[in-house]
């Protein structure tokens, strides 16, 4: 550069051999300043001054009265700049005229604006855009507001990307995304605060059953927490993580609210034989019990529970997940409750052994609306005679019958047992019954029009069903279904999104998963949301066909195609 | 007249505070709509008195109010400051005006 600039000077030398220099000489060399310059500069003005006085005229004109450096400098520049601009335009006109966009520019070099037209002087800051077929220059204005609109897509751009982020990961919690409500606000802040709270207060019974279950999931219910929701006015009272409250404080439960009516107690390994002998004094109203994990309890404590009053008033046992509930234990239960009970859930309870005493369940229970006989220590221990002793018996009243892992019923007992005797059964769930077929399943659904139609349906892992069977059911409860899970029925093939979509409608479905139906695909999608108005949620983990082409309505959220990863 | 096509709301705490809000953002609660939305003296004077709440606690009410009906549609939302103290007070007049 500083050669460059040096060259420009009059002298025309250049410094090929040079000494040491101090620091000032190479900044006045890098600004261009040379002692040669100044030296020549000097002596052509006292020449040219010299010609002034000789020449007497020109007086007013060139000599002024400014000293003559300044004056000489200031031009120096300007013809510096002007041969910068000339050279400028000219790159300009060259670039120009390649463009084919001579005609814009003037000969003086000004430009027009391609935007609002307006005539300019184009600097480095104008923007060149393509814009209308041509390619122009935006005049100062033009590029403020230009540089404005791309720095607000791109705003724009990075907002839509954290949406779709957003949008997402609501889609894998099942839930659409939308603003919180002030009650979720306050919720939250209240179980990150829960060690402060002293009492909860008159918060409603919906609140306080939301924040329960937020301590239970976030794992902070304990003996302190679990007191706040002890109130003697509560009739229900549900503790879904009861693992950090000891044998002391689940006590309390009894002690402060003897009226509760329904109880549920999930993850209760900490319950003690003194805990459900103390219940079985207290709980004078108690109806309903659920007691998922209670592995402390053993044989003689159940049998003590159900044979006290408490226990004779039951209408509901749900017991799960525990290897101490005997044969005995059952027997005991029947023989005090059994005739009242009109809910039953008997699942993973590996302690129930025999098969004999499965078989005594049909001669007790005789109004059942809620049974469930789920995951036995042994499939053999639930026969197809067993469930259609039952069925013969409670059939009439029986709304959900949930059989899941009973891996050891077949056809039978869905034709012999569920179809003649089940007219107000609404829910059926047989996951993982892989000796149910087709004909079994279609010969059930098939003129069964005792039964009005069922609402929830779940097939999931019935690997020998196939389209047959599957329309069947859909054709018997098209009308009613709202819940349908036919998780890994891996038979089915396209021709029954055909067939339904064709012939069917269901106006009430509201969430289905198809998840491992390899056969779905984004037309079989397209179906379904066209013949299933009310549908919020389809899954579909593990089909591979399925692809964000799928034309859907836009209020139906599908969950599980590897194309929404976040 | 003039004040059935009012697009404005009092809300006045039982503490004697009046807040003037933009009708919009009253009716993002189902309490205040329902009240609002029917022909009690409520809606024909657009003033409503509520009995359960504080102003300190209506303030914050109504933030939220303005807050609904600011980021209703965006995905971007800042979240709601609660004051820890006043969080359970809040969830007893939210869960009544139903927000």
């Amino acid at each position: 550069m500083s050669r460059r600039r040096g060259r420009q000077t009059e002298t025309g030398e250049e410094f090929q051999v040079q000494g040491p220099s101090s620091a000032l000489t190479s900044f006045l060399r890098e600004q261009g300043i040379s002692a040669e310059a100044i030296r020549t500069r000097y002596e052509e003005g006292l020449r040219r001054q010299l010609e002034e006085e000789a020449g007497g005229e020109e007086v007013e004109n060139g000599g002024s009265d400014e000293s003559d450096e300044e004056i000489l400098e200031g031009e120096e520049e300007t013809a510096e700049i002007k041969r910068i601009r000339e050279r400028a335009r000219a790159k300009r006109r060259r670039a120009q005229r390649e463009d084919g966009l001579d005609d814009d520019e003037k000969a003086d070099g000004n430009n027009f604006c391609i935007e609002c037209d307006r005539e300019f002087v184009i600097s480095v800051y104008s923007k060149r855009i393509e814009k209308y077929g041509r390619i122009g220059y935006l005049c100062p204005e033009c590029t403020t507001n230009e540089i404005k609109r791309q720095r607000l897509t791109k705003r724009n751009e990075i907002e839509a990307r954290k949406r779709r982020k957003k949008v997402a990961a609501a889609l894998l919690d099942k839930q659409e995304f939308k603003i919180p409500t002030l009650q979720d606000c306050c919720i939250n802040v209240i179980s990150k605060n829960i060690d402060a709270v002293d009492l909860l207060g008159d918060i409603g019974v919906v609140n306080m059953k939301k924040i329960g279950r937020i301590l239970s999931k976030n794992r902070s219910l304990d003996n302190r927490t679990m007191a706040l929701f002890l109130d003697p006015a509560m009739r229900e009272i549900e503790f879904w993580d009861c693992s950090n409250i000891d044998s002391v404080a689940l006590n309390k439960i009894a002690a402060f609210c003897p009226n509760v009516e329904r109880l549920v107690l999930n993850m209760c390994g900490r319950l003690h034989k003194d805990n459900l002998n103390y219940y079985a004094q207290k709980f004078t109203n108690l109806q309903y019990i659920y007691l998922n994990g209670a592995f402390l309890i053993n044989d003689q404590t159940w049998q003590d529970f159900f044979d006290s009053p408490v226990g004779k008033n039951l209408k509901g046992v749900h017991i799960k997940n525990t290897h101490r509930f005997t044969p005995d234990s059952l027997i005991s239960l029947l023989d005090n409750c059994g005739n009242n009970l009109e809910e039953l859930t008997l699942s993973r309870l590996d302690g129930l052994t025999s098969k004999s005493v499965y078989d005594l369940l049909p001669h007790y229970l005789r109004s059942l609306k809620h049974l469930e006989i789920s995951y036995p220590n042994k499939e053999e221990l639930i026969d197809d005679e067993l469930i259609i002793n039952l069925m013969g018996v409670n059939g009439e009243s029986l709304e959900t019958l949930i059989l899941d892992g009973c891996s050891g019923l077949t056809d039978t007992f869905l034709v012999s047992g569920v179809k003649p005797f089940c007219p107000a059964l609404t829910k059926l769930s047989l996951v993982m019954l892989d000796q149910i077929t087709d004909s079994g399943v279609s010969s059930l659904f098939n003129d069964w029009a005792i039964n009005g139609g069922l609402m929830d349906v779940n097939l999931s892992r019935c690997i020998d069903l196939g389209d047959d069977g599957v329309y069947a059911v859909l054709e018997h409860s098209c009308q009613t279904l709202v819940e349908l899970n036919l998780n890994s029925v891996k038979n089915i093939s396209r021709g029954l999104f055909k067939q339904i979509g064709r012939n069917l409608r269901f106006p009430l479905l509201t969430a289905l998963d198809l998840g491992f139906v390899r056969s779905c695909d984004d037309s079989a999608l397209a179906v379904i949301s066209r013949i299933a108005p009310k549908l919020t949620i389809l899954e579909v983990y593990g089909d591979n066909r399925c692809t964000s082409a799928a034309i859907v309505r836009d209020n139906l959220r599908i969950i599980g195609r590897q194309s929404d990863s976040i | 007249m003039s004040e059935e096509v009012s697009p404005y709301v009092t809300l006045i705490s039982n503490d004697g505070f009046q807040f003037l809000i933009s009708k919009d953002a009253a009716l993002v609660s189902g309490t205040l709509k329902g009240m609002l939305n029917t022909s009690f003296q409520e809606s024909s004077t657009n003033t409503i008195k509520l009995h359960e709440l504080d102003g300190v606690l209506l303030e914050k009410v109504i933030e939220y109010l303005y807050y609904n009906l600011k980021y209703k549609e965006s995905v971007d939302v800042p979240e709601f400051d609660i004051p820890t103290e006043m969080a359970l007070e809040l969830l007893v007049a939210a869960d009544f005006l139903d927000v």
